[in-house]
């Protein structure tokens, strides 16, 4: 009777042992898989959710440069009244002494067009977006959201516009803290439309289609009325922090508007104020390269300032290598665990089998063909407990990964409140601390992953096995024959 | 002579080398049936676990067929030389009957079943759905089954009942006169004892010669 043989009879007729074997493989080969898959859906999901969030460039302007030039403006400009360059100048008396008041106009605190457009010519910059300083605008044929507690005596009694080129690229909807109701975004070539909150619309009764008209908030003398069609209504998860305050500011009030929109409402048409441009990478993974060729353009770079917007990138990515490292951490553990354990269960099988392995030895059966035929007999279990835990691996993968993965933004998130005061922090930044959320944790259970699972759990029990099997191997045939007796 | 014993010493290192065995040599031809007595303790089954190759003598050789059994190995020597019967039957508790002849290294299990007048309805019982006078046939048809040229037994009828035990005892003089092997028993059964060709008797780690024993010996 060859060893074969032997140990599917024993596999067979012995199921109390099978079963304790079986069971622990079973766990084991599925905590491992687990373990190995949790890791990679880290990586999958950082690299789905970077490309998803879609590392951009951001350009604002070079506030040192900006008091730059209006001192430089200042000084040409000598002590008189004047304006130069988007630079006024005008004299004031204060106590009885002679001043100089200076302020500066949209020419001169706007990122110039043409330079934005060089920029998006850049090789790897896919598409780009500008987006406008928030202009109040006074709400003509609707009514505002106010805070009736509040005295409005020093707020404008307006809304805030936003003009954006293409909407879908504004930072609120990129970080997902905004998300569209219905209808739809603001799109390159748009004229005169608007999106409004879900809050504005709710409480004047506004749908889609609907038409709201704006004026001057600070001139009144400006008899001026501008025309936006709805086309969409948005929702925020957060309220969106402005840096004024008052309503006019408020997350509600604020209406995304076309591009130009803005400028007209203040009765400054083909003037506008451009406060950022956002450009957006073809491929997140050549993101230095692209972002030197665009260090390149043939732009005067010192009134700008070229911001990585990938911030949000960069924590995440820490999270996710620290969901590797948990999931190396858990593999490892649980590699080592399963190791003591199968040693334990093999020293039981051993020891219960104390009488077999010494009829064996006084047949002359070699201390090796015992062992033998006790690995075979593990490997006939080990393989329908691995094979079973090959389908039920999918699951227990996603739902361990999910679990890691809350773990992880759970992590970030207590991170970032015990941050909160202690690190300069603009709103968009918050917005997309406040975005990174993980909707759904796609596992993949790969053939490498199971060949790496069978194997481990291989070379687990060929270890635990021989190990266990030393108790057989150091003892002489006579001792375990006496021990029987 | 086919099993020899030569000045073979054994002892227990945990005993202060108390000398279990001192001395002994003894030689053992095939077609008989020997018997081993002699009161506990006084070396019976050490010289037959030394027989065996079980275990090694601290001072003397074990020779078969001439050959010192260290020459192969102790492992050859049970696997080609020897067959052992124990007084517990020592099956395998999973298989069946037929199965356990089988892992004597026989093809035939049946042959050696019916010598040993085995019902054949319970050849394809579990082992521990027998008998105990069953399960020591098996037990001895597993024996049979290696081809060696010597069967060593344990107190092979220390479990079983008179004429059980008598129908055993017939069996192993079967084997010896009939089967043509070295039949070695140890025993404490005066009638077993009785039924050999020879009795070799230890008293102190010795052979006494002659042969005497009272019923305090055995």
């Amino acid at each position: 009777m060859n060893c074969f043989s032997l140990a599917w009879r024993s596999v067979i007729r012995k199921p109390a042992k099978s079963t304790l074997l079986f069971l622990a493989v079973f766990i084991i080969s599925l905590l491992l898989l687990s373990g190995i898959s949790g890791g990679k859906a880290g990586i999958l999901v950082q690299d789905s959710s970077r490309q998803a969030i879609g590392a951009g460039l951001l350009l604002e302007r070079n506030m040192a440069n900006r008091r730059q030039r209006m001192d430089e403006l200042s000084k040409e400009i000598g002590d008189k009244e004047g304006s130069l360059g988007g630079y006024h100048q005008e004299k004031i008396i204060v106590s009885g002494f002679e001043s100089y008041l200076g302020w500066t106009d949209n020419f001169f605190e706007t990122l110039l067009m043409e330079d934005i457009k060089k920029i998006a010519e850049t090789e790897g910059i896919e598409d780009y977006n500008v987006t406008t300083i928030a202009t109040a605008a006074g709400p003509v044929n609707f009514t505002r959201i106010e805070d009736e507690d509040v005295d409005q005596h020093g707020d404008p009694g307006g809304v805030t516009l936003i003009g954006n080129l293409d909407m879908s690229m504004d930072s609120h909807f990129l970080s997902g803290n905004a998300y569209m109701k219905s209808g739809r975004m603001i799109e390159k070539g748009d004229r005169n439309v608007c999106v409004i909150s879900e809050e504005l619309a709710n409480k004047n009764h506004l749908e889609i289609g609907g038409r709201l008209t704006f004026c001057d908030c600070f001139n009144e003398e400006n008899p001026a009325v501008y025309e936006a069609e709805i086309i969409g209504i948005y929702q925020v998860n957060q309220p969106i922090i402005s840096y004024m305050s008052g309503d006019t500011y408020r997350s509600e009030n604020i209406i995304f508007t076309d591009l130009d929109f803005p400028e007209k409402v203040e009765g400054k048409e083909n003037d506008p104020l451009y406060e950022r441009a956002y450009f957006k990478l073809a491929d997140v993974d050549e993101y230095k390269a692209v972002k030197e060729a665009v260090k390149r353009t043939d732009i005067e770079w010192e009134r700008y300032d070229l911001i990585d917007n990938n911030g949000n990138i960069d924590v995440m990515s820490a999270n996710f290598n620290e969901l590797e490292k948990y999931s190396e951490i858990l593999t490892w553990v649980i590699s080592g665990a399963g190791l003591v354990i199968l040693i334990l269960i093999f020293l039981f099988w051993i020891k219960n089998r104390n009488k077999e392995v010494g009829i064996m030895l006084s047949m002359g059966v070699s201390k090796i063909r015992i062992l033998a035929q006790i690995l075979t007999e593990a490997l006939i279990i080990v393989v329908a407990a691995v094979l079973l835990s090959f389908l039920a691996a999918p699951k227990v993968s996603e739902l361990t990964a999910d679990y890691l993965v809350q773990q992880q933004v759970q992590n970030a998130e207590e991170q970032d409140l015990l941050d909160e005061g202690k690190v300069a922090s603009s709103d968009e930044s918050s917005d997309e601390k406040s975005g990174q959320k993980i909707q759904d944790v796609h596992t993949e259970i790969t053939s490498w992953m199971l060949v790496q699972d069978a194997l481990g759990i291989a070379g687990l029990t060929v270890i635990s096995v021989w190990m266990a099997g030393f108790a057989i191997l150091k003892k002489a045939p006579k001792d375990i024959l006496s021990e029987m007796s | 002579m086919i099993l020899e014993a030569r000045n073979v010493e054994y002892a227990y290192k945990s005993q202060m080398g108390r000398k279990v065995l001192d001395n002994i040599s003894i030689q053992f031809e095939e077609e008989k049936f020997y018997t081993i007595i002699g009161s506990s303790g006084a070396g019976k089954t050490t010289l037959l676990s030394l027989l065996a190759g079980l275990d090694s003598p601290t001072a003397g050789k074990i020779f078969y067929e001439g050959e010192d059994i260290k020459g192969n190995g102790l492992n050859y020597h049970r696997k080609h030389h020897i067959s052992l019967v124990f007084q517990e039957y020592n099956l395998i508790d999973y298989l069946t009957a037929e199965e356990n002849v089988r892992t004597g290294g026989t093809d035939k299990p049946e042959e050696l079943l019916l010598k040993v007048h085995m019902p054949q309805e319970t050849w394809k019982r579990n082992i521990m759905q027998l008998s105990g006078g069953q399960q020591q046939r098996v037990a001895i048809a597993r024996a049979l089954a290696s081809n060696a040229k010597v069967l060593l037994a344990d107190e092979p009828t220390g479990n079983l009942d008179e004429q059980t035990a008598a129908e055993i005892i017939e069996l192993l003089k079967h084997t010896a006169h009939e089967l043509g092997k070295c039949v070695i028993v140890v025993t404490h059964s005066r009638y077993l004892a009785g039924e050999a060709d020879e009795i070799v008797q230890i008293k102190d780690g010795k052979v006494e010669t002659p042969v005497i024993y009272s019923y305090s010996d055995i």
